[in-house]
């Protein structure tokens, strides 16, 4: 998927699809289980998201597992989709390039207080 | 192979004159050819014949944000839409599989691009990767004056050196030294008179030798690897030994891509989760296909391997970004080897 144009085109964000060895099947297990290890993989990419969110004054909060609220220490916030809609977003929200090969930005993330959690 | 339903397509490109047309009246004279339907962009002066041949009048739309690779290839949506059509009619024999051979200038992708966002066209067609012929004689010329010729060989998953038997054993050797080093993921094969192994256009993502060729140490660092050029093509080849954390993986690689999609020619690479078989990860430009997780390893070597070509983007950079990611991930990198390309 296009990480720019995705969102016109596609039903899901590459990052949150993942076709089995059988091609039809995504992330292979059914009902309850599947709904569970999605509910699980929104929660790990939320807490990621956050430690890098935090560098740019940023936040995001899981909005029902179907959309995510992100906001700024201002109180304005966005509702997106997925991955495609948060870089974008975050960047019109932060006011800068969000460049994960930027070096104080990688400072920033090596530090130990960046693996705590953001308050609220 | 017709797996879960959707009909695998291969592109075919190359300059003119590189042998694409030989290599396809070969294959659609094997067995294989029957069940094949063919969409080519010219008739060419050696005529193909096949009852499943059909011509694209190449006609584009570009999207709104003006994203080149996102532009949507509407004949291509028309012509597969009208073979879905015929077959699901029981018009033509059941459709195993499409070939699309494509202009010698033509940048595959907007082809790919439009065949994984289609509403309808996902779920009916999957790209089995793109194969693309470089003429043993004229190769390095084609490389040397036109940078679409190096932007083909960079987006394929097979390269073809033909008409190897026209040229001496060291013009073949210098070329396929320059195409390894433009894209190490690739397959590299060289054939005479057409004569290719069928199955080179059926699977050309052979992941079962995906694992040797991502993890090559032997080749060298070239002079000017580490120079800071700007604007330079360099590859570079990763492996972590810890298995990777997949969520913080994707976050980080579309980080990186909305940043620096334009720059990052090719990823590809076979990545340890943690689970029983690996990740195939396979992206050209903004363009990720949707990742495939197989159910075992093809071989004994289970560490990720991650091969990026990029344009303009230090890999020292890369490194060290991945590295500061190391506590998400889960996992540090190894840089396996980094080139200079002259495209």
């Amino acid at each position: 998927m296009c990480v720019l144009c995705w969102q016109f085109l596609s039903e899901g964000h590459w990052t949150e699809q993942m076709f089995e060895a059988e091609d039809n099947a995504v992330t292979g297990t059914a009902g309850s289980a599947r709904e569970h290890a999605r509910r699980r993989d929104r929660y790990q990419r939320t807490r990621i998201l956050n430690q890098i969110l935090r560098h740019y004054g940023l936040r995001l909060d899981d909005w029902h597992s179907r959309s995510y609220v992100l906001s700024d220490r201002k109180g304005s916030t966005v509702l997106v989709r997925d991955l495609g809609e948060i870089w974008p977003a975050a960047q019109q929200l932060a006011r800068r390039r969000l460049d994960p090969l930027e070096p104080q930005f990688l400072a920033a993330l090596g530090q130990p207080d960046a693996m705590r959690e953001p308050g609220p | 192979m017709n797996r879960g339903g959707r009909r695998p397509i291969t592109l075919i490109t190359g300059f003119l004159g590189s042998g694409k047309t030989t290599l396809l009246r070969r294959f659609l004279a094997a067995p294989e050819g029957r069940d094949t339907a063919v969409l080519v962009n010219e008739f060419g002066e050696v005529g193909l014949d096949h009852h499943l041949l059909q011509r694209l009048e190449e006609h584009t739309m570009l999207l709104g944000n003006g994203c080149v690779c996102c532009t949507l290839r509407d004949d291509l949506v028309q012509a597969l839409k009208e073979l879905l059509d015929r077959d699901q009619r029981g018009a033509i024999v059941p459709l195993a599989r499409v070939l699309i051979e494509t202009t010698g200038l033509a940048d595959p992708a907007p082809m790919l691009f439009t065949v994984e966002t289609d509403p309808v066209l996902q779920h009916h067609f999957r790209i089995a990767g793109v194969v693309v012929t470089v003429d043993a004689v004229n190769g390095q010329l084609h490389l040397d004056r036109h940078p679409e010729a190096g932007k083909q060989v960079t987006v394929a998953d097979e390269i073809i050196v033909t008409k190897a038997d026209l040229a001496s054993p060291e013009t073949v050797a210098a070329l396929r030294t320059r195409l390894r080093a433009l894209n190490p993921a690739a397959r590299l094969t060289t054939a005479v008179l057409g004569d290719v192994d069928p199955a080179r256009l059926r699977q050309p993502r052979d992941v079962g030798t995906l694992v040797p060729r991502l993890a090559r140490t032997s080749l060298p660092v070239t002079p000017g690897a580490h120079s800071r050029h700007a604007r330079e093509t360099r590859s570079l080849a990763l492996s972590f030994e810890r298995p990777l954390d997949w969520i913080a993986f994707s976050v980080w690689l579309s980080m990186l891509l909305y940043a620096h999609g334009e720059d990052v020619l090719r990823v590809k690479g076979l990545l340890n989760v943690g689970a029983a078989g690996p990740v195939v990860l396979n992206g050209v430009q903004h363009i990720i296909h949707p990742p495939e997780h197989l159910e075992r390893w093809p071989g004994d070597d289970q560490r990720s391997h991650l091969v990026f070509i990029l344009h303009g983007i230090e890999p020292d950079d890369m490194v060290q970004s991945l590295q500061a990611f190391q506590h998400l991930l889960g996992a540090s990198p190894t840089v396996d080897h980094q080139r200079a390309l002259h495209l």
